[in-house]
């Protein structure tokens, strides 16, 4: 009885741990600029939504919100149709050359991100797409490669070969198979896909950073640091605006978070 | 795969092998938007760095000056301003490297044993421990740093607990001597959540008649973790030492957040380095510098990686 007590307090006090700095930025973001470091309260005295308000209407926050949503959505998408595609021909078909091609696909992961950070703005440049959307999502889908690849690989070859055979006695064709069989048997992989895609790409601030120079552009992660650009940063602001960026995300997490869970246990065992 | 068909097959082969050359062209359709990006985002990408990591351009200038290995030898050792820059940023990157998989170790495997112990509220409290991780960015790092403010709310909590003493006047990030490990910890409390989720879903695939055969034996709790647990768990600890030790060489987006490497470069590492020679240049020609930098990431990477691999195998 005693070790079970121990237990609870001990993951109870993980738990304070890892809701701690959510805590603070919820309670920030309620706070007035006076009141956000001179009242220490956990809860605040007064608290307001005006920080809130402003953030959002003063700070062209929608658009923010709007260019994150074209994003990441855009990222997304390119990630399923490309690389659902490619998963098909690397876990299906037989082809000469297959596992090279396959192999070098995996091989980006141990690029680290900073070594091709400035071959990627210099590449935009030249395809005149520096500073737009896409020169960003175009970067964004193929990072994805090794990964998604990787788990719609498997995904796919764990299909029933008898199938894909019963589909091509009914005279489907390849592509018929994939979208009519793989696809949709195949859901929580694509499901998984989509997450793990798409909350990496709603908090992606490096390549966006040096990559989008009109703010008409900027993404949130961008709006966020650009408030912080000013000579005295007010953190109720910050807090707000972190707050946007942050709930979409866990709201995501809570409610689909088995596909989190299985996505990555899947891509370490792999 | 069509060369093995031979010559005079009968009459069905042909048909057979029409099939077989038509998948293989379907299966380059299908791989060929994948292959274009990757050809262009990737390969190119990687190229164009490799080359750039041997040459000094400033970004501007139309042409690159050639120089050979210059770039990695200066910033190995020969360059007397950039060597001992990158010795400085080497050492926090080391230092990063060995604490936030410490920490995650340390720290998630007695949380994911003791989860693997309850039932009651054990959904609930995956799902709290894993919010660090999902919302990781540059949200929750000013979260952090408002936090860690001279005025916020740590140094207010310590006051009211009385642990004065731990009070950081200048706040945890403008101090110097806590700068430094005042990062690695918010890394590790990213990453922990990981380290849990991996011990937690090893736990669960563990046999339980060792953990009752250990238990007939007379060992206690700690004796069993020690002895017949942590051994099991080798593979997943280190899948977990692999994954931070990845993520502290490569990643800068924390410290280029709430630091900027300050005060006084106490936090700058090797990736803040390369990005501030890549792209905060003011018309210098540390572009190649940049690149040779990413390279010896790079190299460091696989090296690192081949070595874990290797003590996996040779210990199962």
């Amino acid at each position: 009885m005693k070790a079970r007590v121990g237990t609870y307090v001990l993951l109870g006090l993980y738990a304070v741990v890892s809701l701690y700095p959510f805590a603070w930025m919820l309670s920030g973001a309620f706070k007035t600029n006076r009141d956000v470091f001179a009242d220490a309260s956990l809860v605040p005295d007064s608290p307001t939504l005006d920080t809130f308000g402003r953030t959002w209407t003063e700070l062209d926050f929608p658009s923010y919100f709007l260019n994150s949503l074209v994003v990441t959505g855009a990222t997304v998408l390119g990630v399923l149709v490309v690389y659902s595609l490619a998963a098909y021909a690397f876990g299906v078909l037989h082809f000469p050359g297959r596992k090279v091609i396959y192999g070098g696909f995996i091989s980006l992961l141990f690029v680290p991100g900073i070594t091709v950070l400035l071959p990627v703005v210099i590449l935009q440049q030249e395809l005149g797409i520096l500073g737009t959307h896409l020169g960003i999502v175009l970067p964004f889908v193929n990072g994805t490669a090794p990964l998604s690849i990787l788990l719609l690989t498997n995904a796919f070859r764990s299909v029933p070969a008898e199938l894909r055979e019963s589909a091509r006695c009914d005279g489907a064709g390849e592509l018929r198979t994939f979208l009519s069989i793989y696809l949709p048997v195949s859901k929580p992989a694509l499901i998984t896909i989509a997450l793990l895609t798409a909350v990496p790409t709603w908090n992606e601030y490096v390549l966006s950073r040096v990559s989008l120079n009109d703010p008409s552009t900027y993404t949130l992660p961008l709006g966020l640091q650009s408030l912080t650009a000013m000579t005295s940063p007010e953190y109720n602001v910050i807090m707000a605006a972190s707050l946007i960026i942050v709930l979409p995300v866990i709201v995501l997490f809570v409610f689909l978070q088995r596909y989190f869970v299985n996505g990555l246990v899947g891509a370490v065992k792999g | 795969m069509a060369g093995v068909v031979p010559v005079d097959s009968p009459p069905r082969r042909p048909a057979r092998r029409r099939y077989r050359l038509r998948e293989s062209l379907t299966g380059y359709a299908f791989i060929l938007p994948a292959t274009v990006l990757f050809a262009v985002m990737g390969v190119y990408t990687v190229g164009y760095g490799l080359l750039l990591s041997f040459a000094r351009w400033n970004g501007f200038t139309p042409n690159w000056i050639w120089v050979g290995f210059d770039n990695y030898l200066d910033l190995l050792y020969r360059d007397d301003a950039l060597a001992p820059l990158v010795h400085d940023a080497a050492l926090n990157t080391l230092l990063v490297m060995i604490g936030v998989p410490v920490l995650a170790i340390v720290v998630g495997l007695p949380i994911a044993l003791a989860l693997n112990r309850i039932r009651v509220l054990r959904s609930t409290l995956r799902t709290v421990y894993f919010l660090p991780f999902v919302t990781t960015g540059i949200a929750v790092f000013y979260a952090w740093t408002y936090v860690l403010q001279p005025q916020g709310s740590l140094n207010a909590v310590l006051g009211a607990v009385g642990l004065g003493s731990l009070q950081q006047p200048q706040g945890f990030l403008g101090n110097p001597s806590t700068a430094l490990p005042t990062l690695i910890a918010v890394m590790a409390w990213s990453s922990i959540p990981i380290a849990i989720l991996l011990y937690l879903a090893a736990l669960q695939s563990l046999d339980p008649a060792i953990l009752d055969a250990a238990k007939v034996d007379g060992a206690g709790g700690l004796r069993t973790v020690t002895s017949v647990v942590w051994p099991l768990l080798a593979p997943t600890t280190a899948a977990v030492v692999l994954l931070n030790v990845r993520d502290a060489l490569q990643g800068f987006q924390i410290f280029l957040i709430m630091t900027n490497g300050g005060p006084g470069g106490t936090t700058n590492v090797l990736g803040l380095q390369a990005y501030k020679w890549a792209f905060f240049s003011d018309l210098r020609p540390t572009l190649g510098l940049a690149s040779a930098m990413g390279w010896l990431l790079f190299v460091l990477a696989v090296v690192l990686a081949a070595v874990n691999l290797r003590m996996l195998r040779s210990r199962t």
